[in-house]
């Protein structure tokens, strides 16, 4: 009888450390993706992939490209750089996945801090 | 005291299990300071102190590439390929040069022997007229002009590979043709990477990706679950990548029709230049290598861009540990035979 009682303290022990730990993670993990914008390497802005937002953003010597994110999509709208690489680039919605204004020294990235399947890179 | 060994054991079993097995944290940096486009390093490391310091590493490396690969700027205190492909009163003068030059050139007349001549370090006259006409359209869209056919014609008579004379004892690099200069662009990235890349193997750095402007180099294993994920871009621009690879320790290059082009007339033209219609060619929208050897699979990759399926196939084939993956017109893939044992399974 006492050993039983012994194993179910155990046990008990053993659901609430699990809990603990789970708790935790549910607590610290970030929620949802993040659109991170870098301008010649330096991240100058993080933004909600789930939340639709449009900005400006200053780039490199003066560059202008206009990033718009919607429907949890994200797509360079306009740009002032010669080649329009970037504008033209479909929207990313994966952690991985790039958009690159090589004029302006820009990079838009999606990232997740947890997920299998998601691509270190996409090249 | 049984008791209090239990919960110990307990937590230790729990925290032990759940815990982290490799305190690596995933890092990456971005930079565009080298070979004109965006180089991005990812690694796992201890701290961001320590992933700063192997960056700060790589990029010290990946700059003196850059300088002495560079064919269109000089740099004071170095002959570089610039120097090389200089006239000297219309002359071009033996000109002694850093080993690493005297290495990728080699390499260059290895891989023009392997692909039938498709990639060609010798193609500088045709390729820079092209690359003239391609920055004046990007910077003039409305003035963006096709170059003159009879002009490239003329050009690609001063192409042969032969005329680059190599003096390993000497250490010296002549161009044997007044006419002729290097362009290095489908090489020299693939083999920067490679060495830069040995180099880290020779440090014991590991678990991370280089990735310069699409070369890219897997250097050991992720850490945390062996195989890396790399994505290939769809070049249709439509939807999400083609292909979802798993990778070890290899390299995979891929080059598209995508990633540098200018408009004429609403025709797009890209910087893929076929050695035989000195145009740039239409069979594909990528092609993506895949190799134990980032400098092979660059070389490989324009190569591959620029001959027939059949011809390209048989390339791969008689490779070892050489695969690759295209992507028609129509979006429809060709792979080589083990191409798709690197495939991510579809769930």
């Amino acid at each position: 009888m006492r050993r039983l009682k012994n194993d179910l303290i155990l046990i008990i022990a053993f659901v609430a450390a699990v809990f603990v730990v789970f708790s935790v993670f549910l607590i610290t993990r970030k929620d949802g993706d993040t659109v991170k914008v870098k301008i010649n390497g330096v991240t100058t802005a993080e933004y909600k992939l789930n939340q639709d937002f449009t900005t400006v953003i200053d780039s490199y010597n003066n560059g202008k490209n206009t990033l718009v994110i919607e429907n949890g999509r994200v797509y360079i709208k306009d740009a002032d750089c010669p080649d329009k690489i970037c504008e033209n680039h479909r929207p990313i919605s994966k952690s991985g996945e790039t958009i690159v204004c090589l004029p302006n020294r820009l990079i838009i990235i999606i990232e997740r801090s947890k997920g299998e399947n998601n691509p270190d890179i996409v090249v | 005291m049984k008791k209090v060994f239990s919960f110990v054991l307990a937590f230790v079993i729990i925290f032990g299990v759940t815990g982290c097995k490799s305190q690596k944290k995933k890092y990456t940096h971005y930079t565009f300071d080298y070979f004109d486009t965006a180089t991005t390093i990812i690694g796992f490391a201890d701290s961001q102190n320590e992933f700063d310091k192997v960056c700060g590493k790589i990029e010290a490396k990946l700059d003196e590439y850059h300088k002495l690969y560079n064919i269109y700027e000089a740099y004071e205190g170095i002959n570089n390929l610039h120097t090389v492909n200089k006239l000297f009163d219309g002359q071009h003068k033996e000109i002694p040069v850093d080993r690493k030059i005297i290495d990728m050139l080699l390499f260059s007349k290895e891989i023009y022997n392997k692909t039938q001549g498709n990639t060609n370090i010798a193609f500088g006259s045709v390729l820079s007229i092209w690359h003239t006409h391609r920055t004046h359209g990007i910077k003039n869209p409305d003035k963006a002009e096709l170059p003159d056919y009879s002009e490239l014609k003329q050009a690609s008579l001063n192409t042969n590979i032969d005329d680059v004379i190599i003096d390993t004892k000497k250490n010296t690099v002549y161009l044997a043709n007044n006419n002729m200069t290097l362009d290095v662009g489908a090489v020299a990235k693939g083999y920067a990477v490679e060495m830069i890349a040995k180099w880290m193997r020779e440090e014991n750095i590991s678990g991370y990706i280089l990735n310069v402007g699409g070369n890219v180099r897997i250097v050991g294993d992720r850490p945390d679950r062996e195989k890396w994920t790399v994505g290939i871009e769809n070049p249709n621009n439509t939807e999400n990548y083609v292909e979802l690879l798993q990778l070890g320790d290899s390299a995979l290059v891929t080059s598209g029709a995508y990633q540098r082009y200018y408009t004429v007339n609403g025709k797009n033209y890209h910087h893929i230049i076929n050695p035989q219609t000195l145009m740039p060619n239409e069979s594909y929208l990528s092609v993506s290598v895949l190799s134990d050897n980032s400098a092979l699979a660059d070389g490989l990759s324009t190569a591959l861009f620029n001959l027939s399926l059949a011809e390209g196939k048989k390339i791969v084939a008689s490779m070892d540990g050489v695969e690759a993956m295209w992507v028609l017109p129509n979006n429809k893939r060709e792979y080589s035979k083990g191409f798709k044992n690197y495939i991510m399974d579809k769930k």
